[in-house]
């Protein structure tokens, strides 16, 4: 496994309390393979992503527990300065907004080509080549004029394409988008979506796509993650889930979508607020917006089990799977 | 938040009825661009909006949709008279309301609605709840029976929110529930038509589905025609009656909802439906079209000639260069279903024999990849 999560614990220190966001996550990742994380605000998905590329603020969040392997060495041991050799080389992370995340006063060029001035010692020229060569890649047309220009000369979608190019330059063995494509139109979304899985076979890296769109996911990922209240309440491979979601959750959220043969109806809608992080409900976090819940539901908290009466390899936090899983 | 909630019906029972509330014709609207030293001239403009005519019936649901920049915003502000168009025709319930004045407009604002996009910005964190959605009657001088606050309390069961929540400030609710307020304020002078741009897109998907369910509910039970501005398709296609696609400030295609997404003729709307990611719940394959366009929307400064879409279009040929394609109604389209395109698409969106993908780029990746699997 190229990426093991193991029951990985985060807090943030606020006003209000301790917010807990993550609260024992445990996912793996393989090489070649696309593990989409779905969830709400305040689910815990990005904060799960920047604990493992090791850029979380701290203070205020503090990894309270846990192991995060990467090829078989925990990254939460590791001095900053040798994490920082894994980042990059290792993996790379691609966020949502593309303009704030790019330096507005320094050309394209520039940051692509540090990547590998700071990380393989590359001349300037050198770097400057390899920067053409990289936005060539992610097909940017005529790259060798672009390669001078400012990130606000481009617009949304090649901007997206220039932090894929970022990602991919040192061809990391593990690549983490955030919400890749929530700021872009649809047409250019698809555009960028498809560029992503093609780079993803073509160099056969581990793929974490952390979203709350349902079909984004359905079109990519192999396996998928739901997250709620930092948990994992279900995982399996996305055609299973889809087919039949073993936890209500995972149900609410695909009955709440507008579909082609139920419209002019009323949309389910699953009952009530996300709960807040500093006062996450004792039992299982769900419970208070769930039809299904019972008393047991209130006490104790479910572990993730195994759903042994699917052909593959699925898990659910729900007391009652099975019960989900067939009705 | 109850799930059943209880509206009083208010006007005669929803449909299309054979009399627009609302009709625009060739609304345009040009932001100029002022440039030059040391005198600053008008130098071009932004054409948001360009030659658009729409109908909305009474009680009519109609969806606006079009990727960023294309003007169905604008449009939105235009006809609740936000903003002041430059040119073309609005008229409402027999009025023209083009170039109205703020005492001519006075009796017709109360009638027209905005819900906006933004809940955290279009609520004055200042002003209790009260306040926000008793301000409308203060404003147009209206008092109904019982009094402003006990409508006001009515308005906040009615929209599902606590009325006893009455004396509180808009941080004290989360996203879904200050929509919900947007909503209490857009109901408060009982319009006849609501213009909603973008209302669901700001909020988590769970809490989509309670604000979609909401406004659908206002809008069959109430009869409220609403004009229903989003990107989101699959939102539309659920809310709307008729939809409008646009692009790059122009009414490209229009129809009922199930010509627009399932007969559809303009190859926009086409690439438009086939980009969009569809949940597949059943086993059946794979059997819609993929097209994937190339490059991004051009710039409604110089929009190209002819047929705005032709840049990005794989059928497009000489006329589409020199010619605007009216929008008119195609030999076997629908009634009332019109397409701006000189050489329209079949009416269907199943898979073709061959993928269109016009990236030049995502196309060599793809075939680099068939040669080595």
């Amino acid at each position: 496994m190229l990426l093991e999560v193991r029951d990985l614990h985060v807090e943030f220190r606020t006003r209000d309390g301790v917010a807990k966001a993550v609260n024992g996550v445990s996912y793996g990742v393989d090489a070649g393979e696309t593990l989409a994380v779905l969830g709400e605000s305040g689910s815990g998905k990005s904060v799960t992503a920047q604990t493992i590329m090791g850029i979380l603020d701290t203070p205020p969040g503090k990894v309270t527990g846990g192991q995060i392997l990467f090829e078989g060495r925990d990254l939460l041991t590791l001095k900053e300065e040798e994490r920082r050799k894994v980042r990059g080389a290792g993996m790379a992370m691609i966020f949502q907004d593309a303009l704030s995340s790019l330096n507005p006063v320094l050309t394209v060029g520039d940051q692509l080509g540090e990547m590998f001035t700071v990380h393989r010692g590359m001349s300037r020229k050198d770097a400057r080549a390899k920067a053409v060569e990289l936005m060539d890649r992610v097909r940017i047309p005529g790259a060798r004029e672009r390669v001078r220009q400012y990130p606000h000369q481009f617009s949304g979608g090649m901007r997206q394409r220039i932090m894929i190019a970022m990602a991919i330059a040192l061809e990391p063995r593990l690549v983490i988008a955030d919400e890749p494509t929530t700021a872009l139109d649809v047409t250019v979304q698809a555009q960028v979506m498809d560029l992503l899985a093609e780079l993803r076979r073509e160099y056969r890296m581990g793929l974490i796509l952390i979203t709350h769109d349902l079909g984004v996911v359905a079109d990519v990922a192999d396996r998928i993650a739901v997250m709620y209240a930092g948990r994992i309440v279900e995982t399996a491979p996305v055609h299973d889930i889809y087919k039949a979601p073993a936890h209500p959750y995972t149900r609410g959220l695909l009955d709440s979508i507008p579909r082609l043969d139920q419209k002019g109806r009323q949309l389910y809608a699953i009952k009530g607020l996300p709960p807040s992080l500093t006062r996450i409900p004792p039992g299982c976090a769900f419970h208070p917006r769930c039809p299904m819940a019972r008393d047991v539901c209130r006490t104790d908290v479910p572990p993730l089990y195994e759903v042994t009466d699917a052909p593959s390899e699925r898990g659910s936090a729900c007391h009652f799977w099975r019960e989900c899983l067939h009705g | 938040m109850s799930d059943n909630l209880t509206l009083p019906a208010q006007q005669s029972p929803a449909g299309a009825s054979a009399e627009p509330l609302l009709t625009v014709e060739g609304l345009t609207k040009h932001f100029p661009i002022y440039g030059g030293f040391p005198i600053k001239r008008k130098v071009g403009a932004v054409q948001a909006v360009d030659k658009v005519d729409l109908t909305v019936g009474a009680g009519e649901s109609v969806g606006l949709v079009g990727e960023s920049g294309c003007g169905k915003s604008t449009t939105g502000r235009l006809i609740t008279r936000l903003l002041e168009p430059t040119g073309g025709k609005i008229t409402y319930a027999g009025h023209d309301i083009t170039h109205a004045s703020r005492r001519e407009l006075a009796p017709i604002r109360s009638e027209i609605q905005m819900i906006f996009q933004d809940p955290y910005s279009s609520l004055n964190p200042r002003q209790t709840v009260g306040t926000i959605i008793r301000s409308p009657m203060e404003v147009n001088g209206i008092e109904p029976a019982g009094g402003r606050e006990k409508r006001v309390r009515e308005l906040l069961e009615l929209v599902g929110l606590n009325p006893e929540h009455y004396n509180r400030f808009p941080h004290e609710f989360s996203g879904g529930q200050r929509q919900r307020i947007g909503v209490a304020r857009a109901l408060a002078l009982q319009p006849k038509l609501i213009v909603a741009d973008e209302p669901v897109s700001a909020l988590d998907v769970s809490i989509q589905a309670q604000v979609v369910n909401l406004l659908q509910k206002v809008q069959q039970e109430m009869g409220i025609a609403f004009l229903f501005i989003a990107h989101d398709l699959a939102v539309v296609r659920h809310f709307s009656q008729r939809v409008a696609v646009m692009y790059l400030g122009k009414v490209v295609e229009v129809g009922d909802r199930d010509s627009i997404y399932n007969r559809p003729r303009h190859p926009y709307t086409h690439a438009l439906l086939s980009a969009v990611p569809e949940v597949a719940v059943d086993d059946e394959p794979e059997d819609r079209e993929r097209i994937r366009l190339a490059g991004d929307v051009p710039s409604p400064i110089m929009p190209p000639s002819g047929c705005r879409f032709r840049t990005r279009c794989w059928k497009a040929q000489d006329k589409c260069a020199t010619e605007e394609p009216p929008l008119v109604r195609l030999s076997d389209s629908r009634e009332g279903h019109l397409t701006a395109c000189h050489f329209p698409e079949e009416p269907t969106t199943e898979a073709r024999d061959e993928d269109i993908v016009l990236d030049p780029g995502l196309k060599a990746l793809e075939d680099e990849n068939a040669g080595t699997d």
